[in-house]
């Protein structure tokens, strides 16, 4: 599913977070959106996702469809939140047959349908083991992978995540970033992901998106951006010479 | 002696050793507030009970099997089951719309739901004899249609909404603002809609800061004495509340029959006291798991 | 797509239920707070400047205003000072039935005012409890003003110690310690270094006493005694007013009332965000 997004800009109060901000990224691309904090990266991605709506003008695309106006359910966008998000008082289990159990009762699958689906993400994130456990009995490691199989639920045509593994140490990190670079290989999902981290970012992604204060400012594989920073915020921020 | 940690230590920790204050200081300042809590606050209350059983168990419950005083008791029961849940909606309500969406005159009612904590209950009982009452603005088309709300079960009911209408709203705000939106927002991307976001993901997480709510909320109705004495018209077995009755038993001198009813108000204070100090205690622990 | 239609469709919440809630709220605050409220600045309004001035300066009133105002001020300075003490000790130091003691000091909030109200009377009446002993010291404290600042002593006791606990238990000890290693004694650092760190919510908590304690009616009413220009509180003259018909002059009355209620409110939420602040960098 591509997905394009054209002129959207994004006030708080006055503040400027998104700035006309236009892109294009193409179908089972993996996409990282980098930049340091408050460059309004999370502000553009919750917009695409749908839980932040552009102020008037902007418009998000779908696989060519207009779906500015849509909630992020019905976009079909599955997002991983920076701290997980997960449900407290539910077990893993719950947490990912959450989306099953909210299905309008038509649609809504049988108990052991819902077994059989939420135990083959559960392998999926190899947590088989952990289904009884609480949240706050797993690893920060652990409930990442839930958070990413209670997204995959939904059956997501597209895949966001908000800065997957900045609550992370460094081992965790480099294995979870395999692991997405993997997975990915292997599903193919259009996936945008949010990092400061310029290594995390360049290691995993297809392709780079740099911004800054709210303004796109260079977007390209990693090793054309490497080779041509467009200008000194990228030179700056990648630790390039300068001419 | 590394000290960082203290900065997050909550109610249950163990004292500073930093520095002490001498033995003899310490024992100053315990006693010194020994006897102002316990005057103030341990004396009135055994007064309550001794007073009440001054003559006798017998005559205790004589006192509490009056006719009187039994559609007292009914009153104040029935008050407090039509207020209660209805402040506890409006606390609901008007948490999720505070805490969930930011807009234009946020703080101006966050202001005004604590108006009831500022303002005399005297004040809160006036207001609708101005507005209900004979002489008030709907007084004489109340009259032609021969409703009445003050001096009746419904003016009573009107003052205790307004007396307590804070305090759920009060115990749900800070919590349901401190714990943020992403649970809400990860279920909406999960295709919830909003009565299953209230009812799966946030009723679970607030469920005791609104219990702590709804007890102080409870508490204050059952024992509301200045908007009632205004609006009630004192009518004997028809609109007096318990409080009410233990004035009019007062102003007769039957000394033991009114504190007969005030043992079981305090005695519902103290069952207050509990479960508040439990609830409250469970809440900040949530809490405590959530900002983790 | 014209910028009309794109305005129509765009909706600015995510999260559903705003309009729902938002306007079950104002419906509520509108009926049950707005509306009689402007009954009340109506009927001082038009109740004619004359009648009003009249009444809220009457000898009588401005008596309870000395009453309420006044004596008011007195408790919330004594719940300033010993509530302080209260709070201190009930953070710092373990003693048994600290806990119970802890959990007590909200019984004003929990204790219907009326049951307040008697009990305080049947404890210093000059016939039983405290009063009889009390009494062949000459000192009468049911029904007279010494009655009154006692019972508002109770009512705004919890505010102090409540407000001020907290700053306490997030007190670092190293600022402590370094005033003890830098020489200070135990009453130095506290004069310098606790006291000025506690100071705003100090103040916060004893203006939200004194709020409180101006309208209170329930503990006053029993054992004031209700003498005319020596122990009527303001509340009382309200009633008052309303038993004689007289509807714009209860208004007017409570017209004073929210005034200085409101001015106290002010006060206190200036006070809360300087505590704030002050406890934000503590």
């Amino acid at each position: 599913m591509s997905i394009s997004i054209s002129n959207i800009s994004k006030s708080f109060a006055r503040y400027p977070a998104l700035n006309g901000v236009s892109a294009e990224i193409a179908s089972g691309e993996l996409l990282a959106l980098l930049g340091p904090s408050g460059s309004g990266k999370t502000t553009l991605l919750r917009v695409i996702a749908g839980l932040e709506f552009p102020d008037n003008g902007g418009t998000v695309s779908f696989g060519g469809h207009d779906v500015t106006s849509l909630s992020a359910y019905k976009r079909r966008a599955g997002f991983v939140f920076q701290h997980y998000a997960l449900f407290a008082h539910m077990n893993v289990f719950e947490n990912i047959a959450f989306a099953f159990r909210v299905l309008p009762r038509r649609k809504r699958p049988t108990e052991a349908a819902v077994r059989e689906r939420v135990g083959t993400l559960l392998e999926a994130v190899q947590l088989t083991e952990y289904e009884k456990r609480l949240p706050s009995q797993l690893s920060g490691g652990q409930r990442q992978r839930v958070a990413f199989a209670r997204a995959l639920a939904i059956e997501p045509e597209v895949l966001l995540l908000d800065e997957p593994f900045g609550a992370l140490d460094a081992k965790v990190r480099k294995d979870l970033r395999r692991w997405l670079r993997e997975f990915h290989e292997r599903i193919k999902l259009t996936t945008i992901f949010v990092t400061h981290d310029q290594d995390e970012a360049f290691e995993v992604a297809d392709r780079v998106v740099l911004i800054d204060k709210g303004i796109i400012q260079q977007s390209g594989t990693p090793a054309e951006v490497r080779s041509n920073p467009a200008n000194d915020f990228v030179r700056d921020f990648l630790d390039l010479p300068h001419k | 002696m590394a000290c960082a940690s203290s900065l997050h230590l909550r109610r249950s920790s163990l004292p500073l050793r930093a520095t002490a204050e001498s033995p003899v200081a310490k024992a100053v300042l315990i006693g010194i507030t020994l006897v102002f809590l316990g005057l103030f606050l341990l004396l009135p209350l055994v007064v309550v009970f001794q007073e009440a059983f001054s003559k006798g168990a017998a005559a205790f419950l004589h006192a509490l099997r009056d006719p009187y005083t039994l559609s007292a008791i009914r009153l104040t029961l029935l008050v407090a089951a039509i207020v209660v849940p209805l402040n506890t909606v409006f606390g609901l309500a008007a948490a999720w719309s505070l805490t969930r969406f930011r807009f234009g005159g946020r703080s101006f009612l966050i202001t005004l739901i604590d108006l009831p904590l500022w303002v005399s209950p005297v004040i809160g009982g006036l207001i609708y004899v101005l507005v209900f009452g004979a002489q008030g603005w709907f007084g004489p088309w109340l009259r032609e249609h021969d409703i009445r709300i003050i001096f009746a079960v419904p003016g009573i009911v009107l003052a205790t909404v307004f007396v307590t209408f804070p305090f759920v709203a009060r115990g749900l705000i800070p919590l349901m603002e401190a714990q943020g939106i992403k649970e809400e927002e990860a279920a909406l991307t999960l295709g919830a809609n909003g009565w299953q976001i209230f009812r799966r993901v946030t009723l679970p997480k607030i469920k005791w800061g609104l219990l702590y709510g709804v007890i102080l909320c409870n508490a204050r109705a059952m024992g509301e004495f200045g908007a009632v004495s205004v609006v009630s018209g004192h009518i004997r077995g028809k609109t007096t509340t318990m409080p009410l009755q233990i004035e009019i038993l007062y102003n007769e001198y039957q000394f033991a029959a009114a504190f007969a009813v005030a043992s079981l108000l305090a005695l519902l204070a103290i069952i207050t006291l509990i479960l508040k100090t439990h609830a409250e205690w469970r809440a900040e622990r949530q809490l405590r798991e959530a900002t983790r | 797509m014209t910028n009309f239609q794109a305005q129509k469709r765009c909706r600015r919440h995510a999260l559903p239920g705003l309009g729902l809630t938002l306007g079950f709220s104002l419906l509520y605050l509108g009926l049950v707070v707005l509306i009689p409220f402007s009954a009340l600045f109506l009927k001082t309004a038009t109740g004619g400047w004359l009648h009003f001035w009249e009444t809220v300066t009457s000898p009588r009133v401005v008596a309870s205003y000395r009453v309420s105002f006044g004596i008011s001020l007195v408790a919330a300075l004594v719940n300033g000072v010993f509530g302080v003490i209260a709070a201190w000790v009930l953070v710092r130091y373990r003693f048994p039935g600290r806990r119970i003691l802890d959990a007590i000091v909200d019984l004003p909030f929990a204790l219907p005012t009326a049951v307040a109200g008697i009990a305080l009377t049947a404890l210093y009446a000059p016939n039983d409890w405290i009063g009889s002993w009390l009494k062949p010291l000459g000192i009468q404290v049911a029904f007279t003003r010494i009655g009154i600042f006692v019972a508002l002593t109770f009512i705004g006791l919890p505010f102090v110690v409540r407000t001020v606990q907290p700053v306490i238990q997030d007190l670092v000890a190293e600022v402590e310690e370094a005033a003890a290693c830098l020489g200070a004694n135990r009453w130095h650092t506290f004069r310098r270094v606790i006291f000025p760190a506690l100071l705003p919510s100090i103040l916060t908590g004893v203006t939200l006493a004194y709020g409180r304690a101006v309208g209170e009616y329930g503990s006053v009413v029993f054992i004031s005694g209700n003498l005319p220009f020596k122990t009527e509180i303001t509340p009382l003259m309200i009633i008052t007013k309303l038993e004689q018909y007289d509807y714009s002059g209860a208004a007017a009355i409570g017209f004073v009332m929210l005034v200085a209620s409101f001015v106290i409110l002010i006060v206190s939420n200036g006070l809360q965000s300087w505590n704030n602040k002050r406890h934000g960098i503590s």
